[in-house]
């Protein structure tokens, strides 16, 4: 059986103006894909994985058919986006954003007929999908299918968009970021219902998050994008096992007289690891730093000294498996994606 | 595979949708054409008598060809706005990349969608004027409505590719500028909807007769004259407005696969 999606050597550019006046324009190109390559099959949960202006939407966008490529090239079911665009939407579902995409005046249920009949969906058969599809997603228990869209729920858009995207009942879905901005049971019930889709019945799902968790959860195999290129790819746990050689110093401290980034700093210009911070809702500092197996002694003890330092108080202390997270920091250099 | 059919039900449907939805929209349309009469009168008798106005018509009554006028420009107006506007009230509820989703054409897709407004808002209209025509000259004045209905869905099939192409205008232009308001109203003013087209100075008659609007309101005027009108004058109409009605859609089709084309390259949609 062919690939659900193949991708080789794609590439895009984009020419944008920066504005330098009223009537002057400087002309600036970004280099949003480097020749990407990554496949993905039926019955397979695949990631995309990246930071913001990575290329993840660039490549969605591609494999919708909603942008053209500058180079190298990309199949879906087995047709070139470009060439046979109009299969190519035949054979797959689209979300692009969740919070928006429908018509405000127009109930749930109204508004997938009306897309389900732009899709060449007719008469009794898309009455009968619609009601199945609202059941699925749940908006039938919710008791708000016939009510107007712009009465809904972020988790409720989600799950209209979802049901946008299975009216057809394709075979190949592309998702970006479906769960953002999510509370934790809609993400939760949006992620069960794509694991079913996926082992179930079949389909390919092509998703990009920023999510780790997420990723590290549904995702059979991954591909970690940053600036244009893919710099990793492969199964969550080949990935993890790249910096399984390595341990997690989890800190969680409290007080911060300076900036978290000057923290980093200092921490980074001690220490051999790769260092990620973040302040949580009850104004903790996180601190976790990627070190390799043998040196996270002394690590440690160097990054204490420094907090002590500043006059932050340690709270708790732990060396644990590294993952998703680890694995991108680690990779890119990057932290707080 | 979607066809043009399916495009002009799920907008026919949407259509239903919103008015059902939002009862007031149609309220609007049954009082606007009269709103408008009375407006024109009321500045027009300050320039001159009824009288004189239906003399230089040549119309027997000059309410009911003022009402007749109201509706070719409220479905000239609803027509231009829709398509002219679809980009970009799509754009900003999200909808306009699924809609480019689907398995169609591009210029299938904009002419379709256009197709349910330019049947719906001529017969709101014509439903709202109706009791006023009969009252006013009985079963006559009411066949003389119907009649320049006919002409008005002729009318609409020529402005659909007009509003098509401003449509692959809209797509194109960077800005967010709405190209139909812009429209609209030099529309109205070259078509000579409210007063004849010959008082225009020569250029905006010239504009005028390639304008669909201005063929529609001619038949209008033939229909609201004291006599039947002159076979050979209905027939250069038809046939004026089907050639119009070619053009301006194949131009709109080449426009708009152009536009589609290049928006797919710069990731616009």
């Amino acid at each position: 059986m062919a690939e659900a999606i193949e991708v080789k050597d794609l590439t895009k550019r984009y020419t944008s103006s920066l504005k330098k006046g009223w009537f002057r324009r400087e002309k600036i190109i970004v280099k949003a894909l480097k020749k990407i390559s990554f496949n993905v099959k039926y019955g397979e949960v695949f990631g995309l994985l990246g930071p913001n202006g990575a290329g993840k939407t660039t490549t969605v966008k591609i494999l919708a058919t909603l942008l053209l490529p500058d180079g190298g090239s990309a199949k879906v079911a087995g047709y070139d986006v470009v060439e046979f665009s109009s299969i190519v939407r035949n054979n797959i579902g689209v979300t692009l954003t969740v919070e928006k995409g429908f018509f405000w005046k127009l109930t749930g249920r109204e508004n997938l007929k009306y897309f389900g009949m732009l899709m060449g969906i007719r008469g009794d058969k898309l009455n009968r999908r619609v009601n199945e599809l609202l059941n699925i997603l749940g908006l039938e228990r919710l008791g708000v299918s016939d009510k107007f869209y712009e009465e809904y729920s972020l988790g409720m858009k989600a799950r209209l968009s979802l049901a946008r995207a299975l009216l057809k009942d394709p075979p190949i879905l592309i998702l970006d970021e479906p769960t953002l901005g999510l509370d934790p049971p809609s993400a939760r019930a949006m992620r069960e219902l794509l694991i079913k889709l996926a082992k179930e019945d079949g389909k390919a799902i092509l998703l990009t998050t920023h999510n780790m968790f997420e990723a590290e959860m549904i995702c059979d195999r991954v591909a970690i994008i940053d600036e244009g290129r893919i710099i990793s790819l492969g199964k969550v746990d080949e990935l993890k096992r790249m910096v399984a050689r390595r341990v997690i110093i989890d800190i969680v401290a409290s007080g911060t007289p300076i900036g978290i980034d000057a923290i980093k700093d200092r921490i980074s210009e001690m220490i051999d690891g790769n260092v990620g911070l973040s302040m949580d809702d009850k104004g903790r500092l996180r601190i976790r730093i990627l070190s390799r197996a043998g040196s996270e002694e002394s690590n440690l003890a160097e990054a204490i000294k420094i907090l002590s330092n500043l006059s932050i108080r340690v709270n708790r202390v732990r060396l644990e498996e590294p993952t998703l997270e680890d694995v991108f920091i680690a990779l890119t250099g990057k932290s707080g994606i | 595979m979607t066809g043009c059919f399916d495009i002009f039900r799920a907008y026919l449907f949407a259509d239903m949708c919103w008015y059902k939805n939002n009862r007031w929209l149609l309220f609007y349309h049954f009082i606007w054409p009269y709103l408008m009469v009375a407006l024109i009168l009321g500045f027009g008798s300050l320039f001159g008598s009824i009288e004189s106005y239906s003399e230089r018509l040549g119309v027997s009554s000059p309410i009911l060809f003022l009402l007749s006028s109201t509706v070719v420009a409220m479905s000239s107006i609803s027509i231009v706005s829709s398509l002219a506007e679809f980009v970009i009230e799509n754009r900003w509820s999200g909808t306009l990349p699924y809609i480019m989703l689907t398995p169609a054409e591009t210029p299938i897709i904009f002419i379709a969608a256009g197709l349910p407004d330019a049947i719906i808002s001529p017969l709101i209209t014509v439903a709202a004027i109706l009791p006023a025509a009969l009252y006013l000259e009985g079963i006559s004045g009411g066949i003389r409505i119907l009649t320049i209905l006919i002409f008005i869905f002729l009318g609409m099939l020529p402005l659909l590719g007009l509003s098509a192409l401003i449509a692959s205008l809209t797509l194109i232009a960077k800005e967010e500028s709405n190209i139909g308001q812009i429209i609209i109203p030099f529309l109205l003013l070259v078509s000579g909807v409210y007063y004849p087209l010959e008082i225009l100075p020569s250029i905006l008659q010239f504009i005028g007769r390639i304008m669909p609007v201005a063929y529609v309101v001619e038949a209008t005027r033939l229909f609201s004259k004291y006599t039947i009108p002159e076979i050979r004058l209905v027939l250069i109409l038809i046939y004026t407005l089907t050639v119009m009605t070619i053009a301006y859609n194949l131009l709109a089709s080449l426009t708009l696969k152009r536009a589609d084309r290049a928006l797919r390259g710069k990731g616009v949609i």
